[in-house]
């Protein structure tokens, strides 16, 4: 892999010349069988500027970037490379045009050390030819510090978290001296400590003249880096808008096509009594402490906390996804733990953080992802009711408002967001006393949240108990009645509906206390 | 709302323009087989005469039932993510069991039962093993691979046990190689056998319960399946179709052999995987694997009947075995390249 170094005098030139026009777009169209992915869409990327590419689910901002990193040749239209028409051919003649870009789906090595995976493909080298093992390491700790990421070159990729392995990857991308960054949806696996790091960092590097293209749904975000937005809709520009001068309720607007009155929809649901009682849950083998909680009928209850703070591990043990201690009770009667089946038994509804991993049969049909919730109401002595399942999963794809070509087709066909009504859609139908979803609306649509925020108020007021988990500060607040706030494996605080402000709670979720002034702002300028 | 439903539709619903019926044949998990079986079939019509008699065909059938009655078996243990390597040391040794019972003049009837449950109980050691002990299903039967060939060898140190002359082996004879008008019995019995298997894959929880672990245990069990004692089923079930199978294997040797068959292990995986049955699990089902195991049927009889050398069959079935299963691969790929471009545009 040979990038261009861009010596420090081309980049202060870069630095100099604000306004360099790195690529242009011009009327770039890209077809699939069956679909036209892009019809007509100009972009233009400069030095010196974030750039948001926004849109729904399938409006074409991946196929755009993929254009731009060489993974896919347009049909039609032209790309303007340093005032040059020229093609990008492949992954690799983007680096060595300087164009870099991190998406959801990690690429590293798993077997290798952190620093054998930044400098992967271009390891320096002794005089003899072998590996400088001694310039490694500390390459590799600049590039580390560079982003503020505390983890040993020496680690094994394999062995870290998720996002940890995501910032290796931004470490990777940054020490090759890219002039352009494109981010595809690459905050939606860190927390928010690590977003905010990593927006600090593409301030930094904006500052330092280079160019970058944030793709993403997440609106604080957008607001607190990007400069430019352009927004895609079913494979069309809708329109380039500087930001901040463009509101939010606008981009929005822009994005969906249609005004979305209120987002969250909040609806006030009078509680009905305690149909949920916790007792000092634990994980034991977690990170989960003793944790006790009520809830009633109608109420919507968020857990709000950083990655690893144990709200998720809450959600497993309630669900019974992982075996756990203390009690709990669904309408006074006590179910036990670790088993889902008897959690299910025992009326509550559990959807699992991973979609992928934990929820959908990705090589199975829309009504077959349906009906694996429903196996008891479907048959009767281990017959299926095929006519009845298909009658119930009809109702349910027009109830959930599932966009799908069909019952029979592949789940893998759906968008996110309609895959994940699929999943909702499948508990909320087994009318489950107690719902207990762990981030609901990870990585899906804005169009698709909003329906999400319907259908869970739905189910409060046909007398859920609705308990729902969530990095996403601003949906907690949007619809929930009170938050509970984890910090280190306990619940360290509890907000009502009216007193909650996303300042205090990253305070508690963050610094572990309300008096300590020192919390992180994602939408803040860097301190 | 509806509007832009409609207009999520235009791309999300790109499965559909393919309706006719040949379209329909084409998407299917085994339509390569299906259309090879043909190719070769018409091929061999052509070119040997003999080929499209109806004995011959019966003969095919017939040599193929042991096949494809473990295939079945075999065909339920893919689909649930895993795979039994120890099906055919498992025939050899419920067929020993068969072999010494008839041998000891017990009656025919309550032989095959207990050469049957025999099949079955093996299965469960494998299911017990896989589902209770959490040790993978590779390690386990390749483990009982080996120790179900070497009891078939110790149980009669290591002699074929010949039923030929026995009481009990007339009836089993009548079964398996008798027949009903123009058809073997045991075509029937393999019809019928198929209907069952396909019936319970699409008509029962439990076959729903055995997709839904092989496309995602973890999300089948958060859903309420139990899935350890589904995948134990699946495996005696495995074990069960084994015992069928030596029932079927003994009254066409007339006699029990204490060798595993070398090619069987090979030929019933083969004919799941050219079925079109994922080994990734989750997908497929018993009609491919009919298929399958006609297909691979039909090539060996095709060599037969051209004199080629037996030597050269294990060649063909292995090369045709990995050929099939990159081009269901390959079919995968583009299918999953379809989709990616235009389902991951977010």
């Amino acid at each position: 892999m040979t990038v261009v170094m861009l010596d420090p005098g081309s980049r202060a030139e870069a630095l100099r010349d604000r306004s360099a026009v790195i690529v242009q777009l011009e009327g770039i169209s890209k077809s699939f069988p069956g679909v036209r992915a892009l019809g007509n869409v100009d972009l233009t990327i400069r030095a010196g500027e974030v750039h948001a590419l926004t849109g729904e689910n399938g409006s074409g901002k991946s196929t755009l970037s993929r254009v731009i990193a060489g993974l896919i040749q347009p049909d039609t239209g032209k790309i303007i490379i340093d005032g040059r028409e020229s093609v990008v051919e492949s992954p690799a003649h983007a680096l060595d045009l300087g164009f870099v870009m991190i998406s959801q789906e990690l690429t590293l090595a798993p077997t290798l050390t952190v620093a054998e995976n930044i400098f992967l493909g271009r390891l320096p080298r002794t005089r003899l030819g072998l590996v400088d093992w001694a310039r490694l390491e500390v390459d590799a700790t600049k590039a580390l510090s560079r982003l503020g990421v505390h983890v040993s070159p020496h680690a094994i990729v394999s062995e870290l978290s998720v996002e940890l392995r995501q910032e290796v990857e931004i470490a990777r991308a940054l020490s090759s001296n890219a002039r352009l960054l494109i981010l595809d949806e690459a905050t939606s696996s860190l927390s928010e400590a690590a977003t905010a790091r990593l927006l600090n960092l593409v301030r930094q590097e904006r500052d330092a003249g280079m160019a970058i293209l944030m793709i993403t749904h997440r609106m604080p975000e957008i607001y607190a880096v990007a400069s430019v937005a352009t927004v895609l809709r079913d494979g069309r520009l809708i329109a380039t808008v500087p930001l901040p001068e463009t509101g939010e309720a606008d981009l929005v607007r822009l994005m969906v096509g249609r005004e979305i009155s209120d987002f969250y929809g909040k609806r006030e649901i009078p509680a009905g009594e305690k149909v949920l009682e916790v007792r000092d849950l634990c994980s034991p083998l977690g990170i989960l402490k003793p944790t006790s909680l009520d809830v009633r009928r109608g109420e919507i209850v968020g857990v709000a906390g950083l990655v690893g703070s144990g709200k998720s591990e809450f959600g497993m043990v309630l669900g019974g996804a992982i075996p756990g201690t203390g009690s709990v009770k669904v309408d006074g009667r006590p179910v036990r733990l670790g088993d889902p089946r008897r959690t299910i038994g025992a009326g509550i509804g559990y959807v699992p953080d991973d979609r992928k991993a934990s929820a959908l049969l990705l090589v199975r049909s829309v009504a077959e992802n349906f009906s694996l919730a429903w196996a008891d109401r479907l048959s009767r002595a281990g017959i299926l009711n095929t006519r009845l399942e298909r009658s119930e999963v009809g109702d349910a794809i027009k109830r959930y408002r599932v966009a799908t070509a069909s019952a029979g087709a592949s789940i893998a066909t759906l968008s996110g967001g309609n895959q994940q009504k699929v999943i909702l859609g499948r508990t909320f139908r087994r009318k489950p006393d107690v719902l207990v979803l762990s981030e609901p609306t990870r990585g899906i649509d804005v169009g698709a949240k909003s329906e999400i925020y319907r259908m869970l108020q739905d189910a409060a007021q046909d007398g859920a108990a609705v308990i729902v988990i969530s990095s996403e500060l601003p949906e907690l607040l949007g619809i929930c009645d009170r938050i509970l706030v984890f910090f280190e494996g306990a619940v360290l605080a509890e907000f009502d509906r009216g007193e909650a402000t996303e300042e205090a709670i990253a305070q508690v979720a963050v610094a572990g206390s309300r008096r300590q002034p020192q919390a992180k702002d994602l939408s803040g300028e860097p301190q | 709302m509806t509007v832009t439903h409609l207009e999520k539709r235009d791309t999300v619903g790109r499965h559909s323009p393919r309706s006719s019926v040949i379209g329909r044949i084409f998407q299917n998990r085994y339509a390569g087989a299906l259309i090879s079986l043909v190719l070769v079939g018409a091929f061999l019509a052509v070119t040997q005469p003999v080929f499209l008699t109806w004995p011959n065909l019966m003969n095919i059938v017939k040599s193929n039932s042991v096949v494809f009655i473990l295939a079945l078996g075999a065909t339920y243990v893919v689909i649930s993510g895993a795979v039994d390597l120890s099906v055919a040391s498992a025939t050899a040794a419920s067929a020993m069991v068969l072999g010494l019972l008839l041998l000891a003049g017990m009656p025919a009837p309550l032989a095959v039962v207990v050469a049957v449950l025999f099949g079955a109980l093996l299965g469960a050691i494998n299911g017990t093993l896989v589902s209770y002990f959490k040790i993978s299903f590779f390690v386990v039967t390749l483990g009982t691979l080996s120790v179900f060939q070497s009891f078939a060898l110790i149980v009669n140190d290591g002699a074929s046990v010949s039923v030929f002359s026995t009481a009990g082996f007339k009836p089993i004879n009548a079964f398996v190689n008798g027949s009903l008008g123009p058809f073997p019995k045991i075509l029937v019995f393999d019809l019928v056998l198929l209907l069952l298997a396909g019936g319970i894959l699409r008509y029962t929880a439990f076959g729903r319960a055995l997709y839904a672990i092989g496309a995602n245990p973890e999300a089948a069990r958060l859903n309420g399946i139990d899935v350890r004692k589904v995948m134990l089923a699946v495996f005696i079930i495995a074990g069960l179709m084994a015992g069928l199978g030596s029932v079927v294997q003994v009254g066409r040797l007339t006699s029990a052999s204490a060798e595993v068959d070398p090619t069987l292990l090979l030929t019933v995986l083969a004919a799941v995987l050219i079925g079109g049955t994922a080994f990734t699990g989750g997908e497929g089902g018993v009609f491919g694997t009919m298929i399958g195991v006609l297909f691979l049927g039909v090539i060996q009889n095709g060599l037969t009947l051209s004199g080629v050398s037996s030597f050269w069959q294990g060649m063909v079935s292995g090369l045709i075995l990995i050929m099939a299963v990159w081009l269901g691969g390959l079919r995968q790929l583009l299918r999953r390249r379809r989709l990616s471009d235009t389902s991951k545009q977010h």
